[in-house]
């Protein structure tokens, strides 16, 4: 196998790309191409078959292929990989082609396309193409349209890419535990004409969660609700990339759900507006200005914009504990409590113990030792200090002059004079305040305090 | 011719006994009445030197006050309990009577005068003798080998006794410590739950917490009050206790323990002959060797004196009025006519076979307590050796993990809390066991050196 970077090193990816299908042609089986880590990789214009503008997935990249008689042939390899989440935790996942989420596939409208799919889990497995309309013998529904793959074998799955749009793969079979484990991919169909829908720059993601106890690599797989690690492709903030953006580009984002709940994705200083759903592309006089979208389990959501304004606008589920990492459930609220004494005492018993939580919850950037593998709660280190943010968070930099194709993070964004919010320093006058809370309508009773009081009828209501 | 040659047997019997007589001022107990042989007997299977008999009383106290004025160690009361301890001293006593008995036997009666006079008008009849214990003198070898049995039984009871009560004593001695140590823990155990639910009382307070929640951690730290409680009184019980059997009282100096019971040993003690050895070495198995003997020797005798029932012999001389004074000796003979002393013999014999028996199942015993108590002490030591170095490293673990939780705020304060007193717990488990070790260790040696006091005790 080869890595995805270096296939695209050297001399041209057209030479390198023949002389990986020539190797593997012997076998008749198209080369597996692999990637070793989880750093965005922006492919290349298309090397063969149909031209298309391809996308950015975000902390990955797309699966090479092979042309062979005018079929676009794609190799799957489901295997159980190591991926890093962010810098300081690896999870112990399954994917495919060395990665989770899978490379993203990309065709264009009208290919015909074969994927051999080999299973190289301990259990057997299918794949599923989520949205695509295809003969109902290539679905993927182990059982029902098809016997499933065991381990160690190789399916085909072949048929033509009918519908434009926005997809995903993910098996069906076992589904809970190999989505809980991590399997899943993007596919985008490019419609045959480049100048259709074109953007500048076109992100694409999947949402996705895990149950990943602090201290352990592997998730829960029978988590049905309480995950801990809500991701943009199974990378947690700090470790998602940012969306590098040429101010006055027109930017396409692609979000599909796997996970078991809606998240209401929220972007800062633009509105957009939703271009495509599961079901295609929205037609443009339904379509209306949000700055945030929700996306339902198992939907996909295109949502498009002109990033005329410079800056580090932050992108993110909008449920604020998606964008926390692991944290205790249990953990009862301390704001307010007093702890002088007690702090001392627990001291003697447990001497590294500091007081936490008696102010709110911020961490205030405290470095204290956690468990093995296991992220801050909330982390990040902003020009300004700590960001305090986890999971489904990163930030769209917008910026001016970039190059075509430049994604290289351009830093943090420097605020012309006055345009940045600062400490007032002057007289502050003690504010009006209403004496009366609650008005007219709902008068408050009783200086605020609270007494429950049984009052029994006196008449009436007998036999209720 | 038959009673010629009895009565030469009679004179080479006198001759034997007024030998035995000579020998018996020897055969008597040491000046120390038998201390120094005890304290041989005792250091030999302690494993320290045993001093019974101080030289002074002064010299005595400024012992024990200079043992006192370090923390004790488990030999350090050994030998305050054996200088002390007034029970021990009560039994040694027993060896002084045993030994003046020893004495006693290889003395003769005195020699009795009897005179009778009988009036019958102007007759007179005046009986005169001299009545000598000959039959003492004859027996009295055979009695100085019985007691001299006995006083060496009463050597080897005082050395039981003493080593009982150094048993007793080291037990006494980890019990005490081990309880100090627990109530140490106990304390901090009180101190994690009291922080718990200080803490709890102000959350509720502040309107962070209900009453239920409030009220389940003030329940534990009422537990860990009542448990507090007894562990301080478990630690005062067991050094009263101590102090009972090291024979302190009120105007002593007060005894300090030291914090912590001694390190296990490297490695446990290996079970090489530690049969064979408790065979030579158990006292009871001794004093069981010594009885049959003795039964042996008595068999010995009844075999010897079957014929003789009442052996009696004596100067006689009688005189009448207006006769001559007659004298003469008297010699009674049993003739062996109807009992020919065959059921003495058998009793003897059965007796003789008995002891024997006893002996045997002493030796049974003992053997089987060795094992048993080795077996004993070589669970406790791996069980102790279990808790130092896995369930004690792993509580710790366990804690840190927690306080990292804690820290990533994964872990509440409460949680953190309620690991450290499990931690404490699992420390208090690994002490009892360190203590369970060395009362195993202290049977051991009992089981190998002192022998089955309990039997001993039935036994008698």
């Amino acid at each position: 196998m080869i890595s995805r970077r270096d296939f695209f090193k050297g001399a041209g990816a057209v030479a390198v790309s023949a002389a990986a299908v020539s190797r593997a042609g012997a076998a008749t089986l198209p080369e597996a191409a692999s990637a070793a880590d989880a750093n965005t990789q922006v492919p290349p214009p298309p090397p063969n078959g149909r031209h298309f503008n391809p996308v950015v997935t975000l902390n990955g990249w797309s699966l090479p292929w092979r042309m062979n008689n005018g079929v676009k042939e794609f190799h799957l390899v489901a295997e159980p990989v190591v991926r890093e989440l962010a810098p300081g935790m690896k999870a112990n996942l399954w994917g495919y082609n060395g990665q989770s989420p899978g490379p993203t596939i990309e065709v264009v409208e009208g290919d015909r396309v074969r994927i051999f799919v080999t299973n190289r889990l301990p259990e057997i497995t299918s794949i599923h193409w989520h949205g695509q309309r295809l003969p109902n013998g290539m679905d993927g529904v182990t059982g029902i349209t098809q016997p499933a793959i065991a381990p160690g074998k190789t399916f085909v799955y072949e048929f033509v890419a009918r519908r434009p749009g926005t997809f995903m793969y993910h098996p069906h079979a076992d589904e809970m535990t190999q989505m809980a484990m991590g399997m899943m991919g993007f596919w985008v169909t490019h419609p045959k004409d480049p100048s259709q829908h074109a953007v500048d720059r076109d992100f694409v993601f999947l949402l996705n969660a895990y149950d990943i106890e602090p201290g352990s690599y592997t998730p829960k797989v029978n988590t049905m609700l309480d995950f801990n690690l809500w991701t943009f492709n199974s990378r947690v903030f700090p470790g998602i990339d940012p969306l590098v953006i040429r101010q006055g580009d027109k930017v396409r984002i692609r979000v599909g759900n796997l996970t078991m709940t809606n998240h209401p994705i929220h972007m800062h200083g633009h509105e957009f507006v939703v271009t495509g759903t599961d079901g295609g592309w929205t037609p443009p006089g339904s379509r209306w200005p949000e700055v945030t979208t929700d996306v339902a389990v198992g939907q996909m959501r295109a949502i498009e914009f002109t990033a005329t304004d410079p800056g580090d606008w932050a992108l993110h589920c909008h449920k604020s504990h998606h964008t926390m990492n692991a944290m205790g459930h249990d953990v009862p609220t301390l704001i307010g409590v007093d702890h002088r004494g007690v702090a001392e005492k627990i001291n003697r018993i447990v001497p590294d113990y500091m007081v936490m939580g008696e102010k709110g919850g911020s961490m205030g950037g405290m470095q204290m030792p956690l468990p093995e593998n296991t992220l801050p709660m909330m982390t990040g280190e902003g020009p300004f200090g700590n960001v305090e943010m986890g999971g489904m968070f990163t930030v769209m930099k917008v910026r001016p002059g970039l190059k075509r194709g430049d994604y290289r993070d351009p830093g943090w964004y420097r605020h012309p004079a006055g345009t940045l919010a600062y400490e007032w320093t002057g007289a502050l006058p003690e504010p009006a305040r209403s004496g009366s809370a609650g008005g007219h309508l709902m008068p408050a009773r009783g200086q605020g305090n609270v007494e429950l009081k049984v009052r029994k009828p006196t008449k009436g209501h007998h036999g209720h | 011719m038959k009673a010629i040659d009895m009565n030469a047997a009679r004179m080479r019997c006198v001759a034997a006994a007024l030998g035995a007589l000579a020998l018996a001022g020897c055969a008597g107990p040491a000046p120390d009445g038998g201390l120094g042989e005890v304290s041989t007997l005792a250091a030999q299977r302690i494993g320290q030197p045993v001093k019974l008999d101080a030289s002074s009383r002064e010299a005595a106290e400024e012992q024990v006050a200079q043992l006192l004025a370090q923390p004790l160690t488990a030999d350090s009361a050994v030998q305050l309990a054996l200088m002390n301890n007034p029970g021990l001293k009560a039994s040694l006593g027993e060896l002084g009577v045993a030994g003046s008995e020893l004495v006693q036997a290889g003395r003769l009666r005195n020699p009795s005068i009897g005179f009778g006079r009988i009036g019958n008008g102007a007759d007179k009849e005046i009986d005169r003798s001299v009545i000598f214990d000959l039959a003492g003198l004859l027996t009295m070898p055979v009695r100085v080998n019985i007691e001299q049995r006995r006083f060496e039984q009463a050597k080897l009871n005082a050395a039981a006794q003493v080593l009982r009560l150094a048993s007793e004593t080291r037990q006494a001695y980890f019990v005490a410590v081990a309880a100090a140590q627990s109530a140490a823990f106990a304390d901090q155990v009180r101190g994690a739950a009291e922080a718990s639910s200080e803490l709890a009382e102000r959350m509720s307070r502040t309107g962070n917490w209900s009453k239920l929640d409030q009220a389940r951690e003030r329940a534990f730290f009422d537990d860990a009050l009542t448990q507090q409680a007894r562990a301080r009184h478990e630690a005062v019980a067991s050094r009263e206790q101590l102090a009972r059997l090291l024979g302190l009282w009120g105007d002593r100096p007060a005894f300090t323990l030291p914090d912590r019971l001694p390190e296990l040993p490297a490695a446990p003690l290996e079970p090489q002959n530690a049969e064979g050895s408790a065979l030579a070495q158990r006292l009871d198995v001794l004093a069981a060797r010594r009885d049959a003997e003795a039964s042996a020797a008595s068999l010995g005798l009844t075999r010897t004196t079957r014929f003789i029932n009442v052996f009696e012999a004596g100067y006689a001389n009688k005189s009448a009025s207006g006769e001559p004074r007659a004298n003469g000796y008297e010699v009674t003979l049993e003739l062996p006519l109807f009992d020919w002393g065959g059921a003495r013999v058998a009793r003897a014999e059965a007796l003789y076979m008995q002891s024997v028996h006893r002996t045997a199942d002493v030796a049974v015993r003992a053997r089987s307590e060795v094992r048993e108590a080795y077996s004993a002490y070589r669970t406790n030591y791996d069980i102790a050796r279990h808790y130092r170095d896995q369930v004690v490293p792993l509580r710790k673990q366990i804690s840190d993990e927690v306080l990292l939780r804690y820290n990533g705020m994964l872990a509440s304060v409460f949680e953190l809390l309620a690991d450290a007193r499990d931690q404490l717990n699992a420390v208090n488990a690994a002490i009892e066991a360190q203590r369970d070790f060395w009362l195993a260790e202290a049977r051991l040696q009992d089981a190998m050196h002192g022998g089955a006091n309990k039997e001993q005790g039935a036994a008698q």
